[in-house]
């Protein structure tokens, strides 16, 4: 039934308008590299517009794309291997894939039936090929909504780009549509390198991050060999006053903090966890820690797990496990980080690891800002999706900002569990609480 | 002897001995006429006035002969000057700009081509081959129903190019030269390999509503040489009817030819083409005399359709499999070699100065006569023309013409820089090429043009233009954004 409410006109190769300097080439960094079996997929659905012509957004939209590829020579290029073996992007001028499809109905209406399934349809997506050489590392899907609307699918590998780069692209693009100039120009270069000299002689590195990482990138279990769990995601949105009234409740200062918290509970509870909680990562965007400019164009999120006290009292739990979240949040700062940078510079692996493979992933895309983004004057978007696929291990966790008309506290958050376990999670006493809307799933 | 000369030739002095033989040559009548108006005027001088009136007061003139002598004074000058054909005015030309959404850079085109033809990897080899060495640069353009994956070529989608590029040169070259459309008295439209029902021209004339009746053509198949055959024929057209505008319009149209089978052969020609158009306003009004570009002087058409190899050179056909693509044979570049040299045997006497022809009719009669070892004198055509327009075939194509009429590298900078920037367009890439000398301001009133152009059959046309007007720069032609770039040293292969 979903295949008839969306059909797939045209494929082809957006290019951009100048030519890249030829013979460029840009290596990955180590944080790059380890996402080698991500991707990421973004839905944005704008409201309708008044130009009603089919087929006159997705040119104009299409004409602005190459005009503004033209700054992102590196989203244009193609993946080639160093003589060292590790990835690097040959900025060759070869273009992103786009796929224009139309779709029955409006905006609205899709909306108010999507689940996730349908949601993906949305977003065009291929796996990596045998010869990467050949294969294009980012795709944007333009479906237009007879009755009016329109769906943006963005998707990337997350070898080269991570949520908040793909948003930060995104944004590029509207305010190239927009007013002609891309408002926050993009930065490519590498990581901080590690400090030289004054190294403390007694410094230990920390070590609970980098056997974080370690575990994972050893960790060979068939868990991700296999996917045939049935995912779904929820969408759950907590309003502003929920979610104020949830930081007092785990008396954490962050929302991310307070929401993590709350969704490790009640996700535990829901895994059959009788006492204690799952194992959980939270993931972070570090580009603050590191000192480097929003407009850093490039992988900077790091997983960190997250400990707590084993034996605690029921009704404290909630705290307990908010407080856990902060306290490994607190834990990553600039000096661990640049440990752990280069600590993965000299530990050299064959495969590439599966990060969120194995425990439940909690990542804060709170800081994204997806809704400034505007293809048009006074069109905000009425909605953003996030995916991090695929999904293996536990699940997943997104926590989201929530439009802008919901106010500055509410937050979106986007569960991925299997599908008798997030039916549970909907239902469970302690999510109802904090009354959240439930948009999808 | 033909042992020492290479040797002379390299010295100062035999350089002086040559100018001063084509001076001789060139200018023998002057130089025959001053010694005897010298002595006529010393005889004058001699005889004094008062012999003078004597003189002509013998001379008995009675009014008969007078008057039958105005007579046939008046009646030759007439006939002199209504049979001289009437001159044709290139007033100003215009070429299609594609979008710069419509590029295609090398990786692309390559992406394509693998994803496409999976099953044929030395096809999609033998097309990486061609394109390193094609002279081809990053900033060419395909039609959008090309760029599809896979491509579309339907009806609609040629339909859609063909408006595109010929609208826009359209209203570019009306801009330019301020014509309203009523005024168009011939259209002569050229597009080889896309031919619908209602033919081109039809759709111009609906589009621009030009005059019921206007004199319309519309030439399909002829090649890449098509273009100047529009022109020949344009010009016949203008010799007929007096004080008349005729607006050619040569493209190619890529979208129906896009070949999609694994010959080789065939395979060539979607590495080459690309989008482009050209319109063109020729007159034989007064009034334009003073405004128009160019002067038509010679227009020079060789056929080789005679020969079966010559005729089967380019050939469109289907393939094993039923694809229809067009098949270059192998001997090509040879039949390209000897169409030139039959043209250049007929336009030789008509541009080249008597110095030049002496030599070569001497070499001739040596080589014939003497001994046939002497090599053949090659004329210097460099001092026929000013500027070389070579139809941007193919970089093998330039080569070889380079070679056979020894141009000097700046002479061949035209059309090289249009094969890279725009590809090979067809039957307009002459009038990109003749934009670029324009838009370098090497062109200067009374600079003569020679453009060469190859095409299916086989042909090997060319025009002469002689420049009217010392031609200014300006900011709406297709090479506005890059021409400070160009030229540009084109790789013998590009590595992709």
């Amino acid at each position: 039934m979903t295949s008839e409410m969306i059909t797939y006109i045209c494929k082809r190769t957006v290019v951009s308008t100048k030519p890249a300097q030829a013979g460029k080439c840009n290596p990955l960094s180590v944080f790059d590299r380890l996402m080698e079996k991500n991707h990421i997929r973004i839905v944005y659905y704008f409201p309708s517009t008044r130009n009603g012509e089919p087929g006159v957004v997705t040119k104009k939209l299409r004409e602005s794309l190459s005009h503004v590829l033209t700054c992102f020579p590196i989203v244009t290029g193609r993946l080639q291997k160093k003589d060292d073996g590790h990835w690097m992007i040959k900025c060759n001028d070869a273009g992103v894939r786009m796929v224009e499809a139309r779709a029955q109905g409006s905006v609205e209406e899709w909306l108010k039936n999507v689940n996730r399934d349908k949601e993906l349809m949305l977003v065009t997506w291929e796996d990596m090929f045998h010869k990467p050489y050949f294969w294009a590392t980012f795709y944007v899907q333009l479906t237009e909504f007879e009755e009016g609307g329109l769906a943006i699918g963005f998707s990337c590998s997350h070898l080269l780009a991570d949520p908040t780069s793909a948003t930060m692209f995104v944004k590029a693009w509207a305010d190239t549509t927009l007013a002609g100039t891309m408002l926050a120009p993009p930065f490519f270069h590498p990581l901080p390198p590690p400090r030289l000299g004054n190294k403390n002689p007694n410094h230990n590195p920390y070590t609970d991050l980098i056997n974080h990482y370690k575990s994972t990138i050893d960790d060979r279990s068939p868990a991700f060999t296999n996917n045939i769990t049935n995912y779904v995601t929820a969408t759950l949105a907590f309003s502003g006053p929920m979610v104020q009234a949830c930081m007092l409740d785990t008396s954490r200062p962050s929302p991310f903090e307070a929401m993590a918290g709350l969704l490790w509970v009640c996700v535990s509870k829901v895994k059959g966890m009788k006492q204690g909680l799952i194992s959980m990562s939270i993931c972070l965007d570090m580009r603050k820690q590191l000192g480097l400019d929003k407009g850093f164009f490039g992988n900077c999120l790091v997983y960190n797990k997250v400990h707590h006290a084993e034996s605690l009292l029921d009704k404290s739990e909630l705290s307990e496990a908010a407080r856990a979240v902060g306290e490994s949040v607190t834990k990553m700062n600039n000096e661990r980080i640049m440990d752990l940078i280069e600590w993965l510079e000299h530990h050299d692996y064959e495969f590439p690891p599966l990060m969120n493979g194995h425990d439940l992933i909690c990542a804060n895309l709170e800081d994204l800002d997806p809704y400034a983004t505007l293809f048009e004057e006074g069109f905000v978007p009425i909605r953003v999706s996030y995916y991090v696929e695929p999904v293996f291990g536990i699940g997943q966790i997104l926590v989201l900002q929530s439009p802008p008309s919901e106010g500055p506290l509410s937050r979106m958050v986007m569960v991925t569990l299997p599908a008798d376990e997030l039916s549970k999670l909907c239902d469970d006493d302690l999510i109802l609480r904090f009354n959240p809307t439930i948009l999808m799933g | 002897m033909p042992q020492t000369l290479p040797d002379f030739s390299n010295s100062v002095k035999l350089k002086y001995v040559k100018l001063g033989y084509q001076y001789l040559v060139n200018h023998i009548l002057y130089l025959l006429l001053v010694p005897i108006m010298v002595a006529i005027l010393i005889e004058v001088l001699r005889l004094g006035p008062d012999e003078i009136l004597n003189l002509w007061k013998s001379l008995h003139f009675d009014l008969v002969q007078i008057l039958c002598s105005s007579f046939l004074i008046i009646f030759i000058a007439t006939v002199y000057f209504m049979s001289k054909p009437r001159h044709v005015y290139l007033v100003d030309y215009a070429c299609y700009k594609p979008p710069v959404t419509c590029r295609v850079p090398f990786a692309t085109f390559m992406e394509h081509s693998r994803l496409i033809l999976k099953n044929n990897p030395k096809s999609v080899e033998f097309q990486m081959r061609i394109l390193e060495r094609s002279g081809l640069g990053e900033e060419t353009c395909l039609p959008p129903a090309i760029h599809y994956i896979p491509p579309t070529p339907t009806m609609e989608a040629a339909r859609g190019e063909a408006e595109l590029v010929i609208f826009s040169a359209m209203d570019s070259l009306l801009q330019k030269t301020g014509l309203k459309p009523k005024d168009i008295d011939i259209l002569i439209v050229n597009c080889s390999l896309f031919s619908p029902t209602p033919s081109l021209s039809a759709m111009v004339i609906n589009k621009y509503k030009l005059r019921s009746n206007i004199k319309s053509f519309n030439l399909s198949g002829m090649g890449c040489s098509a273009g100047l055959i529009s022109i020949d024929l344009a010009r016949d057209l203008l010799q007929v009817h007096p004080n008349s505008n005729a607006v050619v319009v040569s493209t190619e149209i890529i979208t129906p030819n896009y070949y999609q089978g694994n010959e080789r052969a065939m395979l060539l020609p979607n590495c080459l083409f690309r989008m482009g158009g050209a319109a063109i306003l020729l007159s034989n009004r007064r009034r334009n005399r003073s405004r128009a570009k160019y002067r038509l002087v010679h227009v020079v058409r060789t056929h080789k359709g005679a020969d079966d190899k010559a005729y089967r050179c380019v050939f469109e056909e289907e393939d094993k499999e039923g694809k229809v693509g067009i098949s270059l044979s192998k001997d090509l570049m040879a039949i390209a070699g000897e169409a030139l040299k039959s043209n250049i045997t007929t336009i030789g006497p008509l541009v080249l100065p008597a110095s030049e022809q002496l030599l070569f009719l001497m070499t001739l009669i040596g080589r014939k006569i003497f001994n046939p070892k002497w090599k053949p004198y090659i004329p210097d055509f460099k001092q026929a023309f000013e500027h070389f327009c070579i139809h941007a075939g193919g970089r093998a194509v330039i080569d070889e013409l380079q070679k056979n009429l020894q141009l000097s590298a700046e002479q061949v900078e035209a059309s090289r820089m249009t094969l890279h920037r725009f590809g090979n367009t067809s039957s307009s890439s002459l009038w990109y090429e003749m934009s670029y000398i324009e838009e370098k301001g090497r062109m200067k009133k009374g600079d003569r043009v020679w453009q060469i152009a190859f095409g299916s059959g086989f042909k090997c046309n060319s025009a002469v233009w002689k420049c009217n007007k010392t031609i200014k720069t300006t900011t709406d032609n297709p090479w506005s954004d890059c021409i400070d770039r160009y030229p540009v040293h084109i790789p013998e292969i590009v590595k992709l």
